[in-house]
């Protein structure tokens, strides 16, 4: 505490040179700062490398497939479907698009009936995955046909061993939704 | 579906002839932290101006260049936009027009057939394509990251974020329809590794068996770290011309035709359709391919990107049937098994029988059922498993290798123990030729993005 009271004392002094150093130097230019980080040098040896560190976010639209989103967080998988009667493309797509690649009309929504029965048509286990990976790994991806569509849409299994052409179930993450397309997935469907 | 109206299948016509007459190339390493990128390109700048015995001095050759194409797989690595500006000026080819090309893994394809537009058009005598990647300013895994967003975003990179598990379904798929065992994709990546000793450039060569491929890290079932590309850092570059200029420069100029095709970026998008036949096939060879419950062309078994640059290659070249027409390809084996589907895509095998390419022994140097040279060997620069993936060099390397095999210089290029003292390295002691016979006449590369996204396919014709 006694220390604390001295500190004071010494600052006003301090302040009083600066304040005479000042007035001395009143055309000195107000200089640009260097507001960055260090950057750290991973080799000196023979060439410098250094590192670049970066944290960006970008700001992405789900733009005219937002229902599909919206349809998950709500336990409904929605697919497009073209209206016009003269395309030759009458299917449902999932992963969803806008407007019709064929024809160019734009595209109707329908859900599909709860629940969605499908059939693994290929699957691949993730070991190693890239940076950010979001699902714990090893995980089943699968490759999974619905019935009616055009597509053939990837997701993953939440439990079980897949095979080709085991049956499988849609299920959703309507609770602490990730607001991706993570939230649906696939259990194993035993009738 | 896809249906086709009459314009959509014209075979693209040069208006006059365009030749390759040199190539260069740098090593290609996991990190390269002794130079710039600027610099890599500049060495494989000079090493095809410098090294390709051209008939002029290559201050001379370099004032002949009027155009120049640049390939870049994806800025996220480079770090630099405009990253063609910065390199242009270094080789001091301002103010020269160039232009950047950008189509994933097919970015050094897509790049040599924009060049070849140029000189076909008119536009330039003399174009060169270059290209390059640097990745290594990141971890593996951020690079495996980056690469997986040449999936879509919204639908399929969350679900792996490394590019092996959208090829590891077509693996797993390819092997239920047409019961391929692993051990020929095993197969695969001991020949390309083992081509890749030979290889003063190459990354990951290796000297492995099928149990060792088999036995190693899963990356995503059913394909393993040795079943994959390299994730490399260099460059690559060769140079066009017209016919009058080509012979000027070289009395060993190859002709070039070069062909592109596209497909969905989501497999998940690819609706079946019938198959477009090459020239050598009949459409009693698929009456019952497809009629299995599920299959459907091309599915995931089957790359229509290839298959329609070939469709149209073939007919620009005038090749007839590519395994007897061909003696040598590059294909793109950025994984065993996507090097195995394009087998059936570019008609080595017809679509059903691709493994027997590998199990004949024909895409061997020396077939070893025979002993004797393979039919028409692949990737014997070691490929992209072997040698390297420097995405947008790759497609201009594989070229450039193509142009070396048919000149006869691949002993020049490679058994030269001054480039592997250059590289950092020291030639082997048991360093083995796998320059193909002086009788070969022609060359093919593939060039491939994505799951197929684009492709393009490019042959190479000896014209001396």
């Amino acid at each position: 505490m006694a220390k604390r009271k001295i500190q004071p004392k010494k600052k006003i002094e301090t302040k009083k040179k600066v304040q005479i150093k000042k007035k001395v130097q009143a055309k000195k230019p107000k200089e640009v700062k260097f507001i960055g980080q260090a950057t750290k040098l991973r080799q000196t040896e023979p060439t410098w490398v250094a590192e670049w560190p970066r944290s960006i976010t970008h700001i992405h639209t789900y733009g005219m497939l937002s229902p599909f989103f919206r349809g998950l967080k709500e336990g409904k998988l929605m697919a497009t479907r073209c209206p016009n009667s003269n395309c030759p493309e009458d299917r449902l797509w999932i992963p969803p698009r806008a407007h019709c690649p064929d024809c160019h009309t734009e595209m109707v929504w329908k859900a599909l009936p709860n629940p969605v029965i499908g059939k693994i048509y290929t699957f691949t286990e993730v070991d190693y995955a890239g940076a950010g990976i979001e699902l714990s790994t090893p995980y089943w991806q699968v490759d999974v046909e619905i019935p009616g569509l055009a597509t053939i849409p990837k997701s993953y299994l939440l439990y079980g061993k897949p095979y080709i052409g085991m049956k499988v179930k849609a299920q959703f993450r309507t609770k602490r939704p990730t607001n991706t397309v993570l939230d649906y997935y696939w259990v194993p469907y035993e009738q | 579906m896809i249906t086709f109206k009459e314009g959509n299948l014209r075979v693209p016509k040069w208006n006059r002839k365009v030749f390759v007459v040199a190539g260069g190339t740098t090593a290609y390493r996991k990190h390269f932290p002794e130079y710039k990128l600027e610099e890599l390109v500049m060495m494989a700048f000079k090493n095809m101006l410098e090294d390709n015995n051209l008939k002029m001095d290559p201050l001379e050759v370099k004032g002949l260049i009027n155009f120049a194409t640049y390939g870049e797989f994806a800025d996220h690595f480079q770090d630099q936009l405009l990253c063609e500006a910065k390199i242009h000026d270094y080789l001091g080819l301002d103010p020269l027009y160039n232009l950047g090309i950008k189509t994933g893994g097919a970015t050094g394809g897509s790049s040599v057939l924009a060049a070849a537009m140029a000189v076909a058009s008119g536009y330039a005598n003399v174009a060169m394509a270059a290209g390059w990647e640097r990745m290594d300013e990141v971890d593996t895994r951020t690079g495996n990251f980056y690469i997986s967003t040449a999936a879509c975003k919204d639908f399929e990179t969350r679900l792996g974020r490394v590019y092996s598990s959208y090829y590891a379904p077509m693996a797993n798929r390819f092997a239920e329809t047409f019961h391929v065992s692993e051990i020929t994709r095993a197969k695969i990546a001991v020949k390309n590794h083992l081509y890749a000793c030979s290889s003063p450039y190459a990354h990951q060569a290796g000297k492995y068996t099928v149990e060792e491929v088999l036995a190693s890290r899963m990356s995503a079932y059913p394909l393993r770290f040795l079943e994959c590309c390299a994730m490399s850092v260099g460059s690559a570059c060769v140079l066009l011309c017209d016919e009058e200029t080509a012979y000027k420069l070289t009395d060993r100029p190859c002709e070039l035709f070069i062909c592109g095709g596209t497909h969905t970026l989501r497999v998940a998008d690819r609706r079946p359709m019938e198959v477009p036949l090459l020239p050598h096939e009949t459409p009693e060879m698929y009456k019952d391919l497809y009629s299995r419950e599920g299959a459907r062309y091309p599915g995931f078994e089957s790359f229509l990107a290839a298959r329609f640059a070939a469709w149209l290659v073939y007919r620009m070249a005038g090749i007839q049937n590519p395994i007897e027409d061909l003696d040598l390809v590059e294909l793109h084996d950025a994984f065993t098994i996507s090097d195995l589907q394009t087998y059936g895509d570019i008609g080595l095998r017809p679509y059903g029988q691709e493994q027997d390419y590998i199990e004949s022994g024909d895409a061997y140097y020396i077939n070893p059922h025979t002993g004797k040279p393979g039919k028409c060997p692949s990737n014997l620069s070691g490929g992209l498993i072997g040698t390297q993936h420097a995405v947008g060099a790759t497609g201009i390397f594989q070229s450039a290798e193509c142009l070396w095999q048919l000149q006869q210089k691949y002993d020049q290029f490679h058994g030269d123990p001054a480039i592997w003292k250059k590289w950092g390295k020291q030639k082997p002691k048991d360093w083995e030729s796998l320059q193909i016979p002086e009788s070969s006449k022609q060359a093919l590369w593939v060039s491939h993005a994505g799951v197929g996204s684009h492709v393009t396919v490019g042959v190479l014709r000896k014209s001396w």
